[in-house]
């Protein structure tokens, strides 16, 4: 058992699964596989074809590129706007004709020429707009039409200008060297295609008109409510379709300098291919500038290979279909899984044991029921109070799940009111020493609530580690602050994986998924101080004013930190193995700390603790609320004394109460109890504490 | 996991038919009424009900009382040397009491009369008068004592029997074997055996071959059902004594968690049903049974229930009675009918509690 147990451990500690789910979390990762798709066919090249990669394929591919590219990212942009473009090949014919006529026929300069081909373009482009955005017509079928009727006007209009076309050659180096010109060894071409592509990479991701198309491929209704002109967005979708089309026939008729019956015949395919294989998705809203040009590498790389393979023509149309057929079958299945994938293997649960509890340290935990007496305050007026605090005039603060922190008037706390509104669910709370509220809340980070209720941000961000996966530099859940005597705020955060809402979740992982953070308000800077801390919960100063205690839930243990002083950054374990999940610390009379425990170690737990492949596959195969769960439906409070022994338990025998405490505050004589998943405060009478003692004298000496 | 699942689950495609706990819905929707009856005698482990000469037996541990439902007193008939697991009464006015370990006490007037069964005498769970010469028993398992139920629970048990006893000579013919945990039987129309399998949740009749597969009456049932009665009206009452969930029912998968479970914790703290929700801080919760705002949902995945079924002579549920996971009536696995009225008795409350007259009719 201890052997397959240490294997076990070794095994979660070094292979545990958990970057495949935070990677899978990446939005990148829908780029990530057309681009390992496109390494393997270049090794697979490289392989079958010796030599293959020499500076003039790499030039000639520039080239190509350069045209196919343009046509990639035309039909990118309509794809995202959740339509089809089917007649980019037969708008490609067109524009080749218009800058052939302009050049070649009319002899009207490269300028003029440039503008009837994009004038050809744009009008092409308009006819499917205005038909599909403002008529309301299928995208799909419209472009089919009109992939018709522009090849039958290129049909009628070719024969007649093609033996002019062919006997003139127009006199312009600058055609030319848009042609055939290198700028320092790249192709001008492509120079031209890198320019329009990062305008239009910077369009697509940062600028509105992006967000906008994006907005409404994903999502149309949701787009128009949002107050999207839908109509007009889909509509200069394609008239940006014909727009770089346009370009791309330029470029070809600058290359070739004539046209033939058969150009852009079948582009709508191979074009079409190369946006989905790069990850643009046929659904609309999601894919990018990048995907268009890996998917347009990817298919001119195959292409060429295949013909210096020689291989007949028609099996290279065989074998782009059945490439386009996976690409979609892939697509599709890949936006409509990829979440239930990420749902199921995100949780990734660790090995952790506990050590077994001896008979004598049951015995100090022996049932009473000192806190069943306990005198309810704000009972169904608070909803969540995970902390409490009092201030110099004896008044009650705390926070509720409404997003406020509500002020409870002393001296019999009858009367409440809302303090400050702050809009998530404060946790953890502490007074500075001018008697600021600070306070720790979950999902947005640590504020700062003046002696008028006025709310401000002292931190939501902490520095990013250079090793972690998923963004770590904002604070999830902070969970429990205190200030050290020159002012820095000392903060906790339980986890970096899970929002406040799947805390539950993190039980379950077992991980060392928090962190210790500091907060300096003299350089403004927040700095994470520890990591791989277990769900660090509860934090307090020790008296010493160098060193901090600090609870890590799901161990079972409480450790010292020393942040100053001589030994400053070392750590040790203060008490362990206790009974139950420790949540806030906090200091008490004559030297003494007070822990919560927010619910209890059951036997099945700790096994389940043991075994993190049950864990997973109960995760992955039951719903949340049929997950096997500490025993938080009771919990008591533990004395300690200065050095960690427990000087006393409180229990509310009944677990009615107050089934789960996730923090107390002496004050006064008295103890107060807060529960983050309570409806209200409790307080009971401490006969052998010191009647005057409060946090506040004990902190800061005086008040 | 078979093969196949697992090349399924590869695919996403998984078998979760096994985690699948069948909803309590249309007649089995939930309601309160368990809470509502009216609490007419506690004792602490109430079970174990039947009628005889119009009064109501009923056990608690190992000692057997007599109570009048009218004026609710209560006085014990007798204390046996184990726990009491099993009552039964004949029209003619015979009363034999399952005591576990030493087999079956035959009341007559002339006295109680021991009836050996040999191995069964650890788990007989349920018994019926077929005649006043002859009772059908049923034998929980044959591996282990009605006490330790829940380790045939999670060893995955299919040990039970169901045996014929002639009240004459003491002998035994085997009816049914191979049966997973019979915790309740029940004489059908022509004579037929009804036996209720507790942990496979169905109701099944037995062949005329004792080996022989039995054939399935009414399945899928959202709680392991305990006794089953012939009620008045024609039809059948069944009590179900704990909820499925699907936290049982994956730890019934997952053998490696079991067995250590099994070996290493005591039983009391397992995960798996349970008469009631015991206030033992060391029981497992489920997250979804967390006390909320000083309030437990009444659908909380609790470990136990209390759920009575009427069914009509066809197997099929017509009315239910429940307890909810905030209610306290729990761990009902035995009910009884007195002039009219139901009386139930949750062991898990250890409350004897007698139902809204319109519960029989």
């Amino acid at each position: 058992m201890a052997s397959s147990d240490t294997l076990t451990r070794l095994r979660y500690r070094y292979l545990s699964g958990r970057l495949v789910g935070e990677i899978l979390s990446k939005s990148w990762i829908d780029s990530a596989i057309p681009v390992a798709a496109l390494l393997a066919v270049l090794v697979a090249l490289a392989a079958l074809i010796p030599g293959v990669f020499n500076a003039g394929y790499i030039a000639d591919l520039s080239r190509q590129l350069a045209e196919f590219g343009l046509v990639a990212l035309a039909l990118t942009i309509v794809i995202l706007s959740g339509g089809i473009d089917l007649s980019v090949g037969s708008t490609f014919a067109l524009c080749v004709l218009g800058a052939l006529v302009g050049m070649n026929v009319l002899d009207i300069g490269i300028a003029a020429s440039l503008a009837v081909t994009l004038g050809v373009g744009i009008v092409c482009g308009l006819v499917n707009g205005v038909l599909i955005g403002y008529l309301r017509l299928r995208a799909f079928i419209t472009t089919l039409v009109t992939l018709v009727i522009y090849r039958a006007i290129y049909d009628i209009v070719f024969p007649r200008l093609a033996s002019v076309i062919v006997a003139s050659t127009p006199d312009s180096p600058t055609w030319d060297y848009l042609g055939f010109g290198d700028f320092y060894g790249v192709p001008v071409s492509f120079i031209v295609f890198a320019a329009v592509a990062l305008a239009l990479h910077i369009t697509l991701s940062r600028l509105r008109p992006g967000w906008r198309l994006r907005a409404v491929g994903g999502a149309r209704k949701s787009a128009f409510n949002a107050g999207i002109d839908v109509k007009r967005t889909v509509c200069l979708a394609y008239v940006a379709s014909g727009l770089l089309t346009a370009m791309a026939a330029f470029l070809f008729s600058a290359r070739l300098g004539s046209t033939g019956a058969d150009t852009g015949i079948g582009m709508e395919i191979s074009v079409l291919t190369a946006v989905v294989l790069g990850g643009v998705s046929l659904g609309g809203g999601r894919g990018s500038v990048g995907n268009a040009i890996v998917g347009a590498i990817l298919v001119l790389v195959l292409t060429n290979g295949l013909i210096r393979m020689s291989t007949p023509g028609s099996v290279n149309q065989l074998v782009l279909g059945a490439i386009l057929i996976l690409a979609v079958l892939f697509d599709a299945k890949w936006v409509k899984n990829r979440s239930k994938i990420l749902s199921r293997v995100y949780v990734s649960p660790t090995y952790l044991a506990l050590p077994e509890r001896s008979k004598a340290a049951e015995a100090a935990f022996a049932l009473n029921d000192r806190l069943g007496a306990a005198e309810p305050i704000g009972l169904g007026i608070v909803e969540g109070p995970e902390d409490v605090v009092l201030d110099a005039d004896d008044n009650l603060y705390t926070g509720t799940r409404h997003g406020t922190i509500v002020r409870f008037l002393a001296p019999d706390y009858q009367r409440s009111e809302i303090f400050a509104r702050i809009g998530g669910h404060p946790l953890g709370l502490a007074f500075a020493e001018n008697g600021d509220l600070l306070t720790c809340v979950g999902g947005m980070g640590v504020y700062r609530v003046d002696r008028e209720g006025v709310v401000s941000r002292v931190a939501d961000e902490t520095n990013r580690s250079w090793l972690s996966v998923i963004d770590d530099s904002r604070l999830r859940l902070p969970d429990d602050l205190d200030v050290a005597p020159d002012g820095r705020i000392f903060f906790s955060e339980a986890t970096i994986r899970y929002e406040m809402a799947d805390w539950v979740t993190d039980a379950l992982e077992g991980r060392g998924n928090g962190r210790l953070i500091c907060h300096d308000p003299r350089s403004g800077k927040t700095q994470t101080v520890l990591r791989g801390l277990v769900f660090p919960n509860g934090i307090t100063m020790c008296r010493d004013g160098q060193s901090l205690l600090f609870a890590e839930t799901w161990t079972c243990r409480i450790s010292r930190y020393w942040f100053d002083g001589p030994n400053k950054g070392k750590r040790e374990v203060f008490t362990a193995n206790l009974p139950g999940y420790p949540d806030n610390i906090n200091r008490g009379s004559n030297g003494t700390f007070w822990v919560a425990l927010l619910g209890l170690r059951t036997p099945t737990f700790d096994l389940a603790m043991r075994k993190p492949a049950f864990r997973r596959r109960m995760a992955r195969r039951i719903a949340t609320d049929e997950w096997l769960f500490p025993n938080v439906n009771r919990g008591c409070v533990v004395h300690l004394s200065e050095t960690g022994e427990i000087l006393d338990v409180l229990w509310d025998q009944a677990g009615e109460n107050h089934p789960s405490v996730t923090s107390t505050c002496e004050h006064k004589g008295y103890l107060y109890l807060g529960g983050v998943s309570n409806n209200r405060i409790g307080r009971v009478r401490l006969p052998d504490a010191d009647p005057e003692w409060t946090a506040r004298r004990d902190t800061w000496g005086r008040g | 996991m078979g093969l196949l699942s697992r090349i399924a689950d590869l695919f996403g495609r998984g078998d979760d038919d096994a985690l699948s706990i069948p909803p309590m819905d249309g007649v089995l929707k939930p309601n309160d009424r368990l809470d509502q009856a009216e609490r007419i005698a506690d004792f602490a482990e109430a079970d174990n009900l039947a009628v005889l000469d119009g009064q109501l037996v009923c056990s608690s541990g190992d000692t057997l009382y007599r109570i009048d439902p009218e004026s609710r007193q209560a006085e014990p008939i007798r204390r046996f040397g184990g726990a009491v697991t099993m009552t039964a009464a004949s029209a003619g006015g015979l009363l034999a009491v399952g005591v576990e370990g030493a087999g079956i006490e035959l009341q007559t007037s002339e006295g109680w009369r021991p009836i050996d069964l040999g191995d069964a005498n650890r788990c007989i769970t349920a018994a019926v008068f077929r005649s006043e010469h002859e009772m059908i028993v049923a034998v929980g398992s044959s591996r282990f004592a009605c006490a330790d139920w829940k380790r045939d629970l999670m060893s995955k048990g299919s040990s039970g029997r169901v045996l014929a006893v002639d009240l004459g000579t003491g002998a035994t013919r085997v009816l049914g074997e191979g049966l997973a945990f019979p915790y309740g039987v029940a004489i059908g129309q022509n004579g037929a055996v009804i036996v209720a399998e507790s942990w496979r949740h169905r109701l099944v009749v037995l062949a005329s071959q004792p080996s022989a597969r039995p054939q399935v009456l009414l399945d899928r049932l959202p709680a392991y059902p305990a006794r089953l009665l012939a009620a008045s009206g024609g039809g059948f009452w069944l009590a179900l004594f704990a909820p499925r969930r699907q936290l049982t029912e994956l730890v019934l998968l997952e053998d490696g968690y079991r067995a250590e479970m099994m070996a290493t914790i005591p039983p009391e703290s397992w995960i798996g049903p349970d008469f009631s929700d015991a206030a033992n801080g060391d029981q497992p919760l489920q997250a979804g049974s967390v006390r909320q705002m000083g309030i437990m949902k009444p659908w909380a995945p609790s470990r136990s229930y209390g759920l009575v079924v009427r069914l009509d002579a066809s197997f099929q549920p017509v009315a239910s009675f429940h307890s909810r996971a905030h209610g306290q009536m729990h761990g009902v696995a035995s009910v009884a009918e007195l002039d009219g009225r139901l009386y139930a008795a949750a062991r898990g409350a250890g409350a004897l509690l007698r139902l809204q007259p319109e519960a029989v009719s």
